[in-house]
């Protein structure tokens, strides 16, 4: 438990650490080279470790429907608007309102898909979201 | 070296972002769906393949204006350091870390409230002492009522509001 916990932790930290990198690069280029440095680069990683540990591409790869290979391009606009953003709001904010859209469209999707969700805390939920947002924009 | 002032949201910034979080629901469901079909390695590897090949595409069409604008940022911040052109990677290792969590006793919501843990921890860090090259910026009390606020409403629908989150 103490190892997988640690590991969950991490990978906020790495979401963050990524998104500080990639906004690094954006201040040097621009936020969609930026974006393709942190792809290719990623991909270059997890082609070598697939070559080494196998079974990379998977058999059933005929019957993958079409849009579940659109997940790269949706990642390439994220990626960009992370770095975008978070060299012109900093860390805290970016983190918070993206947070913040995730979990609001999380709750949608799981709605509109009727996976069962418990309704009246999300909105509760929702409503603590909304508030916080409110907060981060400039007063007056 | 002069670097941007971060400054506080606007509404642009404010819907931009919230934009960005919605793209990464999108991106979560459809990379999952892809690890039930091939697996996490599969999953992450097909996403940054894709992701390449659409990023080309976009700067093939937008080079002009992209290279002008990358030659301006150049001269005034100076070229990168060889470490900004690592986020691939952590990218990669978080898909692999995640994967292990999800599938632990912590399941899908222990491992979603304690990245969002992480991730708070690091960017007041990252904030409070202007890490990795990007502005500094003062936290007041505003900031940490909206930590507070979207931290706890988060959980509260992490933990209690989805479905199959027991």
């Amino acid at each position: 438990m103490i190892v997988p916990a640690f590991f969950a932790f991490a990978v906020g930290l790495l979401i963050i650490l990524s998104r500080q990198v990639n906004g690094r690069l954006s201040l040097s280029s621009t936020a969609l080279i930026s974006s393709f440095w942190n792809h290719f680069v990623g991909f270059v990683a997890l082609t070598a470790l697939g070559l080494v540990i196998g079974g990379l591409i998977p058999d059933n790869l005929a019957t993958i429907p079409w849009w579940v290979f659109t997940g790269g391009a949706i990642g390439v606009v994220f990626v960009a608007s992370g770095s975008w953003l978070i060299t012109r709001i900093g860390a805290v904010n970016s983190t918070l309102l993206v947070i913040s859209g995730q979990m609001v469209t999380g709750v949608l999707l799981d709605y509109l898909r009727g996976v069962p969700i418990n309704l009246w805390v999300s909105l509760l939920g929702i409503i603590l979201i909304f508030a916080g947002m409110a907060l981060t924009q400039r007063p007056k | 070296m002069t670097m941007p002032i971060a400054q506080r949201p606007s509404p642009l910034h404010l819907l931009a972002a919230f934009g960005s979080g919605g793209l990464l629901t999108m991106a979560v469901f459809v990379n999952g769906e892809a690890g039930r079909y091939g697996g996490p390695l599969f999953s992450s590897w097909l996403a940054h393949g894709v992701g390449t090949v659409v990023a080309v595409l976009i700067l093939a069409v937008l080079w002009r204006s992209q290279r002008r604008e990358a030659a301006t940022a150049r001269a005034a911040v100076g070229p990168a350091p060889l470490w900004a052109y690592l986020g691939g990677i952590f990218g990669a290792v978080t898909v692999m870390l995640t994967s292990v969590s999800v599938n632990s006793p912590l399941a899908l919501a222990g491992t979603l409230a304690l990245g969002l843990a992480g991730q708070v921890a690091l960017s007041l860090a990252a904030d409070f002492w202007g890490l990795l090259g990007l502005p500094k910026r003062r936290l007041d009390l505003r900031d940490a009522g909206a930590v507070i606020l979207i931290a706890s409403g988060s959980l509260l629908i992490i933990l209690f509001g989805l479905g199959g989150a027991a």
